[in-house]
């Protein structure tokens, strides 16, 4: 390429990078604001949250304590490359703490601690908007309204068969195995399978009397006050309903629980877990809001949404987070997919084998077969709801009695798997967490630390400029130059990747880059240093130039490509702080290809073909030049030549 | 030649400083290092910051009475209470928390036992005029946890399998074991001057340890270039042994690697000398501290040990071995050529070696990849 040309690439580079960092992103404020780089927890301060973790019968142990700071510290990671800190303090408090505002992002981090394994035993779309409007009936209105016992509506189903999750066998375990489906172990085909499911009388409406829990004072004072809002007679109609008010032979009928959809999600909650699924008015968005810890009762039926599309009515916790023992994602060899394994202490070992017994054994004349039917269009087993918090994580299917470990199979990727056992594994520490105010906090080294660390970087860049200039003479100021240009880039690249991707500046990753600006005048040594030899074995400046390049760029793509190898394995592997300086060292040696390729090659050159370039007194080369006619035998020279 | 002083041999490139040959050395030297730094993974182990292995945290309220303290104050004053309570302990980093009326400073220092905690607090009061009753005291964590550390290791092994895997593509294998020796001998160097000296381990450190990493390869890289272009088709002449054409190669790039050691090292130094000398402690400290430490065993392992090595796995390859032999046998017939030989090697690069020679020297803007395949006809690989 004409290097006229590579100098103007690099320039278009220059012009769209400080045009994205004035620009792009969400820059606001002064000239000086937008050249702002988002700096480091160290640098600047930021936002602190401390949660205190309590359990049932005394402190958390250590071990659970510092497994609750390693989730944390995976969620806080994962809301981007921001070097946070998360530190276990005293015996139950996790501290965190991220660098800038960051109130919004330190919310939820510690949320969700109540896994629940419940038997999916009804469901009902969520029909609260056209329950409100009949007027406007949608297709689906006509076919909804199913009650668990209804016939299973194709319309109703949130997603298709495909994607429907379903639990099979780990392959460690010996029984049941994937095809568990046509391998029934103990099918009993139209007996009542279990005593979970006895519940189902022959009409399989859900009765309020298999809420096992007495109903605190306090709920009922709530509802009491409830039933004076939506009026006596109404609330006694709700109470009365032993299925969702069926809208398709008269969609007029939601009309009249109207007032339930103005209640406050916290009443919501106070509502019997029948009424929350049968009265049509209740809608997800209610559900969804409800408080924290409304439906961790295991001993009670609750109701929850199942993708926000749809209310399902869950049993019984048969199992909860503290019997899982261990969950990973996992690649299933056989098929190629993402799956989430799980294995079970001893006593959680045998409670979920009882409870993926109900499931599997189901029949057709279960609730929960038809509430499966229902939800995902096919079934041939009951779905166990995975429940954090409010939310339901997976329904999967369960094809076959789990014995052994077990696995979550279902449109998984990577990240989706990691997730789920990240908060299967949260659910199985036996703590929650109470999250204290968020409070600002100052920087740990302050504007002092900073300045050192730029005086460092001037002496570090001057040392390397009187070392270029007495070595190599007018040549030098090429090296200074680039040097300069890496430094610009640099800059400009973490300005905007601070506002775009969170990249935060700590002090280390400044003396990273000043660590880095010097490794890449280093690729500068190397051509030089091939220039030189060139130029001893006789060639005038203008052919060496091109044969050096190609030389060194063979070594300086070499060397960079261990250099980003190292970077890009570091960055998909590793965590937290290591993450951080993977991502600087991958982005100085790219910028440094970058300067190499469109600045110093064009440079040198346009530079060969000048006079001076081979005056001893302008380029360092000029001694081995000068060398060349004593040592060299002009002979031997004129033969190879 | 004789009367031009080192450093502009050096500079030509044709200082005949005999390095291979004198491998037996290096190694010896290089094996009782690695005994020594073993030794002392073992013996002394290594001085953990607070950051990995937890510490005691203070908070200090921000009023005192009616004056408001400032985060230095309150930072030196915890510090001189705490190196009071317990000499060898120290502070890493000072936090104001919160705003207004209830803002405290948050101070994490070296782990404390229940007794010198209470002491560091009773001089803290004293010092400061704080409430008694508003500083506390706490153990802290790592921060630093050990699944970082873990994921670090492994992303440490998957990128030495890789890389070996880029230099037996790129070199070959020797090569390729030779660089991981020098690679790990560098990081096992590091270690052993750390737990050795005893200097803090922190986790700036351990960044800048895996920064070597890239460092150490990339001047091994620079080395085995020139000396796989000065063995192209080494058995097909047999003028030099395969040990010799490695020591010109590393002669040859000693100024090359002296100085990207040297322009590495320089703001590596700038580092060094801010961070301990003006600061006292710190990041700028700990990174600066690590990289001139591995850096500098980088550049000299590059020439003292990555080379040697090569030398001694290729002088086992059968062909190499072979070649070897003729080499000396033809000399020990004529001793001239030895004697020319060992005079003067850089004039020899010019005539003698196929590969440096200008009649099979392609035209200038040949591409390397086509060179090197029309040269290795008679080469010793593949």
């Amino acid at each position: 390429m004409h290097p006229g040309r590579q100098l103007g690439v690099l320039g278009l580079i220059f012009v769209v990078l400080y045009l994205l960092v004035f620009f792009a992103g969400d820059a606001k404020g002064s000239f000086t604001d937008r050249l702002q780089p988002k700096l480091g927890l160290d640098l600047r301060g930021g936002t602190q949250a401390t949660y205190i973790a309590s359990q049932a019968g005394g402190t958390p142990t250590t071990e659970s304590m510092e497994q609750a700071r390693t989730i944390i510290e995976n969620r806080v990671n994962a809301l981007g490359v921001s070097e946070a800190e998360v530190v276990v303090q005293g015996k139950n408090t996790i501290v965190v703490s991220l660098a800038g505002k960051a109130d919004d992002q330190l919310k939820d981090l510690a949320q969700a601690a109540n896994m629940r394994f419940r038997l999916l035993t009804g469901t009902t779309p969520d029909v609260s908007a056209s329950a409100l409007n009949p007027a406007s009936p949608s297709p689906s209105v006509a076919a909804s309204g199913v009650a668990p016992s209804a016939a299973p509506s194709g319309a109703a189903k949130p997603s298709a068969g495909a994607s429907a999750p379903s639990i099979t066998t780990g392959p460690s375990a010996g029984t049941g195995g994937q095809g568990g489906g046509e391998a029934v172990p103990s099918a009993t085909p139209s007996a009542n399978p279990s005593p979970a499911a006895s519940a189902a009388a022959p009409a399989a409406t859900p009765s309020a009397s298999a809420s096992a829990a007495p109903v605190p004072a306090s709920v009922q004072e709530q509802r009491a006050a409830v039933a004076k809002k939506v009026g006596a007679a109404l609330w006694a109609q709700a109470e009365k309903l032993t299925a969702p008010v069926d809208l398709s032979s008269d969609p007029k009928a939601g009309l009249a629980y109207k007032a339930f959809n103005a209640l406050s999600p916290a009443e919501v909650a106070a509502l019997t877990p029948q009424m929350q699924f049968n009265v049509p008015t209740i809608s997800c968005d209610q559900l969804d809001k409800r408080p924290n810890g409304s439906i961790d009762d295991a001993n009670s039926q609750v109701v929850a949404c199942y993708s926000g599309q749809a209310k399902v009515l869950l049993d019984q916790a048969k199992v909860v987070g503290t019997d899982i023992s261990s969950a990973s994602p996992q690649l299933d060899q056989t098929n190629g997919q993402w799956v989430v394994s799980l294995d079970f202490t001893g006593d959680g070992q045998k409670k979920w084998a009882d409870l993926t017994r109900v499931a599997f054994n189901a029949t057709s004349s279960d609730p929960c077969y038809t509430a499966v039917q229902a939800l995902y269009g096919s079934a041939e087993h009951c779905a166990v709801a995975v429940v954090l918090d409010k939310e339901i994580l997976s329904a999967p299917q369960i094809q076959a009695v789990l014995t052994g470990s077990s696995q979550i199979t279902g449109s998984f990727t990577v990240d989706s798997a990691k997730q789920l056992a990240d908060q299967l594994k949260f659910g199985a520490i036996p703590v929650t967490f109470e999250a204290g105010p968020a409070q600002t906090i100052s920087a740990t080294l302050g504007l002092q630390q900073l300045e050192a660390g730029l005086i460092a970087a001037a002496i570090g860049m001057a040392l390397v400029a009187i070392y270029a200039f007495f070595y190599y003479r007018l040549l030098g100021s090429v090296i200074f130059l680039s040097l300069l240009l890496s430094g610009l880039l640099t800059f400009g690249a973490l300005v905007f990747l601070g506002r775009t991707i969170g990249y935060t500046l700590t002090l280390a990753g400044i003396a990273g880059f000043i660590v880095s600006l010097g490794v890449a005048a280093d690729s500068f040594v190397i051509y030089f240093e091939r220039l030189k030899d060139e130029i001893h074995e006789g060639r005038t400046p203008r052919s060496a130039v091109p044969r050096a390049w190609h030389r060194a760029r063979r070594t300086i793509i070499s060397a960079n490509t261990i250099t980003i190898m190292c970077a890009v394995v570091l960055y998909i592997v590793s965590i937290g702080a290591v993450q951080g300086f993977a991502f600087a060292m991958g982005l100085a040696t790219v910028l440094d290809l970058i300067v190499v390729f469109l600045f110093r090659h064009p440079i040198m050159t346009m530079f060969a073909n000048t006079k001076a370039f081979m005056s001893p007194r302008v380029s360092g080369l000029g001694r081995v030049l000068r060398r060349n006619p004593t040592e060299e035998s002009v002979s031997s020279r004129v033969k190879e030549a | 030649m004789a009367s031009a002083g080192l450093a502009s041999r050096l500079y030509a490139g044709d200082a005949n400083i005999n390095i291979v040959g004198r491998r037996k050395m290096w190694f010896t030297i290089a094996a009782a290092l690695v005994l020594i730094s073993i030794g002392s993974f073992l013996i002394r182990g290594f001085e953990l910051g607070i950051e990995f292995a937890g510490g005691t945290s203070f908070s200090v309220p921000a009023a005192a009475g009616t004056k408001t303290l400032t985060q230095d104050e309150v930072s030196s004053a915890v510090e001189k209470a705490v190196k009071q309570a317990a000499p060898e302990a120290a502070i890493t980093t000072t936090q104001k928390v919160g705003d207004g009326k209830d803002a405290s400073f948050t101070v994490r220092a070296s782990a404390l036992s229940t007794d010198e905690a209470k002491e560091a607090k009773a001089a803290i009061v004293n010092d400061l005029g704080v409430d008694a009753s508003k500083i506390s005291d706490d153990q802290v964590s790592a921060a630093w946890g050990g699944q970082v550390t873990r994921q670090a290791v492994i992303g440490l092994i998957v990128f030495l399998v890789l890389v070996v895997a880029y230099l037996i593509i790129r070199f070959e294998v020797r090569m390729a074991v030779a660089a991981l020796a020098s690679l790990l001998f560098d990081l096992v160097m590091t270690a052993g001057v750390y737990s050795l000296v005893g200097f803090e381990v922190t986790p700036s450190t351990v960044i800048g340890f895996l920064t070597i990493l890239g460092y150490s390869l990339y001047d091994v890289v620079v080395v085995f270039d020139k000396v796989q272009e000065n063995t192209r088709g080494i058995t097909a002449g047999s003028t030099r042994t395969y040990a010799e054409a490695t020591n010109l190669a590393v002669n040859q790039t000693l100024m090359r690697s002296l100085n990207t050691g040297l322009v590495a090292l320089l703001p590596v130094g700038g580092l060094l000398f801010i961070g301990a000398g003006l600061l006292g402690a710190g990041t700028l400290k700990d990174l600066g501290l690590v990289l001139f430490v591995g850096m500098g065993f980088g550049v000299l392992s590059s020439i003292l040990f990555a080379a040697p090595v090569l030398s001694a796995l290729k002088d086992q390859e059968p062909k190499i071995k072979a070649h070897n032999a003729r080499v000396l046998a033809r000399r020990s017939k004529g001793s001239d050529d030895v004697v020319r030989d060992r005079t003067r090697p850089a004039n020899a690069t010019a005539s003698d070696v196929p590969a440096m020679a200008g009649g099979t020297t392609p035209r200038p803007g040949a591409r390397p990849a086509a060179r090197r395949n029309a040269n290795r006809p008679g080469g010793p690989k593949r």
